[in-house]
C-alpha cells in the first residue's frame, strides 16, 4: 500500500530541475500538450470525431471563459472547496490521530482491524446515496464522503511510517533517558513524515473526489452539481471545462503540500526514502 | 567528578558484578558464575569469541537483560536502562538522519535537561575535538561510516556521564579509520576522567584503549583470564603499533583467547 501510494502522489510532482535541461523539458512539455489539442481539434474539423461526444478544445476554452465570465461558477467553487477542506482536515486529524493510538496499542490494533478493513473494502461512493439521506442535501454528507475515502489513507500510510521505525533510534534514545513523549516528537513523528506526506497528497486527491462525486448524487450548489447540469444538457464542452477547474484546483493545493514538504524533509533528499 | 587517585585501591568500584547467570528462554545458560569489578575511571575490554555473552553482560549492566542470578550493582544501585550516569554506545551509530551533525550532537545534551544555549556551545565543542568543525550542518546520509561514528561519539561524550558502555562502536569501519577513532575516543575517554566497559572482538583495539582486557570463555562461564595493560598513557594507536610490548600482549591475549574456545 505503501509503495504504491507514495508513487501515486507522486506522479504530478516531478523533481526540480534546473538549467538548459529544464528549458527542454519545458519545451518538450508544451509540445506534446500542442500536438495532443490540435489531433484533438484536427480529428473533430476531419470529421473523424463527432464534436457532440468529445467535444473540441476551443469550445472547452470558450465554456471555461463562459464559466469565470458571469462569475456564476464562483459560488459553486466556493461550496466544493469549503468540503474538500472541511474532510481534508478532518481526514488528517482523525487519520493521524488514529494511526499514533493504534501504534501504540497492540491489543487495540488487533480488536479493530477487521472493522477498519471491512470498511475500507466497501465501495464508500456506493453508500453516497446513503450519506445524502442520512445528512441532508447540504455540504455534511458530501464532507462525510470525501471523509470516509480520506480517512483511511491517511491512517493506513501514517501507521505505515510508524511501523518501521528504526530500532537503535528509539534504543539510543531510551538509553539517554528519553521519555515516550519525546520517543514521539524526536524519533517516531520524523521518521513517518515521508510517509505522511505521501499521505496528504492522496488524501487531497480522494477528498475532491468524494466531494464532486458527493455533489453528483444530490446538491444545492458545487462543481459536482455544474457537471450533473451540464451533462444534462449534454454540453461536453461545459463537463470538461468543469472538471479542469477541479484538476486545476487540486493541483494548486498538492504544491502548496509539496512546498512544504520540500522544507521538513530537505533531510531525505526530496525523497520519500529514508536513507539508512 | 574526575578520580585523580593513582593507586587503583584508592579508586572506589563503579561497577560491580558478582555470579552473575542469564538465561535466554528456558533451557539455556547464556552466562553463569560471572565476577567482574570496574573501578572508576578505568578502561575495561571485553573480548571473547562470538557467542561468549560479552554483548549480554553489557546489556545486563545497561539495564537492558535482566540476570537471573548473582548480583549487578553500578555505584551501589541496581542496572536500569536510561540512567542518568551512564551513557551506551551501539555498534551502530544510530544519527537520527533528519538532524544535522551538530543537531545530533545535541540531542543526547537535549534529553539530559541541558538549557538551549549550552546545548550548542557543548556540542560545538565535542564536533571540534572530533574534527568536523567543518561538517556541523551535513545530514548524517553525506557522512562517511567513519565520521558517522565521531558524530555518535561527540554526542556520547558531550553529556559527559560517569560511566561509558560501548558495544563493539568500531566494528563496522576499515582498520586505517578505526585507528584514528581509537585515538579520538582515548582524548575525549582522558578528558573525560569516565569509567568504560568497552566489548569488542578486535585483540588490538582492546590492548590499544585498555587498562585491562578481560578474556570471557566462550562457554559463558566468565572470565579466562585477566591482561592487564600496562603501556603507558597517553597512547598512540599509530605509535603502539611499533612497540614490542604491544605485540606481546597481543600474542597473550590471542593464545588466552584461544584457549577460551577449546
Amino acid at each position: 500500500m505503501s509503495n504504491l501510494a507514495s508513487s501515486e502522489a507522486n506522479l504530478g510532482s516531478a523533481t526540480r530541475e534546473s538549467g538548459p535541461r529544464s528549458v527542454a523539458i519545458f519545451a518538450a512539455r508544451a509540445a506534446f500538450l500542442l500536438v495532443f489539442l490540435t489531433v484533438w481539434e484536427g480529428a473533430v474539423a476531419a470529421g473523424i470525431a463527432d464534436p457532440a461526444f468529445v467535444s473540441t478544445p476551443t469550445s472547452v476554452v470558450r465554456s471555461l471563459w463562459l464559466l469565470f465570465r458571469d462569475g456564476e461558477v464562483i459560488s459553486d467553487l466556493g461550496t466544493t472547496l469549503l468540503e474538500i477542506m472541511i474532510a481534508f482536515l478532518l481526514s488528517v486529524v482523525f487519520g493521524i490521530a488514529s494511526a499514533v493510538v493504534l501504534d501504540r496499542n497492540d491489543w487495540l490494533t488487533r480488536v479493530v482491524s477487521p472493522f477498519l478493513t471491512a470498511f475500507n473494502s466497501m465501495p464508500r461512493i456506493a453508500l453516497g446515496p446513503l450519506f445524502v439521506l442520512w445528512f441532508g442535501i447540504g455540504i455534511a454528507s458530501k464532507v462525510v464522503l470525501a471523509f470516509s475515502l480520506g480517512y483511511f489513507i491517511m491512517l493506513l500510510s501514517t501507521l505505515g511510517g510508524l511501523k518501521n521505525v528504526d530500532r537503535d533510534l528509539l534504543l539510543m534514545s531510551r538509553l539517554f533517558g528519553a521519555s515516550e513523549l519525546r520517543l514521539f516528537r524526536h524519533v517516531r513523528l520524523p521518521w513517518a513524515l515521508p510517509g505522511i506526506f505521501a499521505g496528504l497528497k492522496l488524501t487531497l486527491i480522494y477528498c475532491s473526489a468524494g466531494a464532486v462525486i458527493g455533489e453528483m448524487i444530490a446538491a444545492k450548489s458545487g462543481l459536482g452539481l455544474l457537471v450533473q447540469t451540464f451533462s444534462g444538457r449534454f454540453d461536453v464542452a461545459g463537463v470538461m471545462a468543469v472538471i479542469l477547474v477541479v484538476a486545476f484546483v487540486v493541483m494548486a493545493l498538492t504544491s502548496l503540500m509539496e512546498l512544504s514538504e520540500r522544507r521538513l524533509l530537505a533531510w531525505s533528499k526530496g525523497s520519500t526514502d529514508v536513507p539508512g | 567528578m574526575v578520580a585523580n587517585a593513582t593507586h587503583e585501591a584508592a579508586r572506589a568500584v563503579d561497577i560491580r558484578v558478582w555470579g552473575l547467570a542469564v538465561n535466554f528462554g528456558q533451557a539455556r545458560n547464556a552466562l553463569s558464575g560471572v565476577d567482574l569489578d570496574v573501578r572508576q575511571g578505568e578502561f575495561v575490554a571485553l573480548i571473547g569469541a562470538s557467542g561468549c555473552g560479552k554483548t549480554t553482560l553489557l546489556n545486563v549492566i545497561a539495564g537492558l537483560v535482566p540476570a537471573a542470578g548473582g548480583t549487578v550493582t553500578i555505584r551501589d544501585l541496581p542496572p536500569s536502562a536510561g540512567r542518568r550516569d551512564i551513557c551506551y554506545v551501539l555498534a551502530r551509530d544510530a544519527l537520527l538522519p533528519w538532524r544535522t551533525v551538530v543537531g545530533n550532537v545535541e540531542y543526547g545534551l537535549e534529553l539530559s535537561g541541558v538549557g538551549r544555549e549550552e546545548r550548542e556551545r557543548q556540542a560545538l565543542a565535542y564536533i571540534e575535538k572530533v574534527g568536523l568543525r567543518n561538517y556541523r550542518d551535513f545530514y548524517p546520509s553525506k557522512l562517511s561510516q567513519g565520521m558517522r561514528q565521531r558524530v555518535s561519539l561527540a554526542r556520547a561524550f558531550a553529556v559527559d556521564r560517569g560511566i561509558y558502555l560501548m558495544d563493539e562502536p568500531f566494528s563496522a569501519l576499515d582498520s586505517q579509520t578505526k585507528l584514528l577513532l581509537h585515538d579520538q575516543l582515548l582524548g575525549l575517554w582522558e578528558s573525560s576522567g569516565a569509567t568504560v566497559v568497552f566489548v569488542t572482538h578486535d585483540i588490538g583495539e582492546a590492548i590499544t584503549l585498555a587498562d585491562r582486557v578481560i578474556v570471557m570463555s566462550k562457554k559463558g562461564t566468565g572470565v579466562v583470564e585477566e591482561i592487564r595493560v600496562e603501556l603507558p598513557r597517553p597512547r598512540s594507536a599509530d605509535a603502539l603499533q611499533a612497540d614490542a610490548r604491544y605485540h606481546d600482549l597481543y600474542r597473550r591475549t590471542w593464545k588466552s583467547l584461544k584457549a577460551s574456545t577449546e
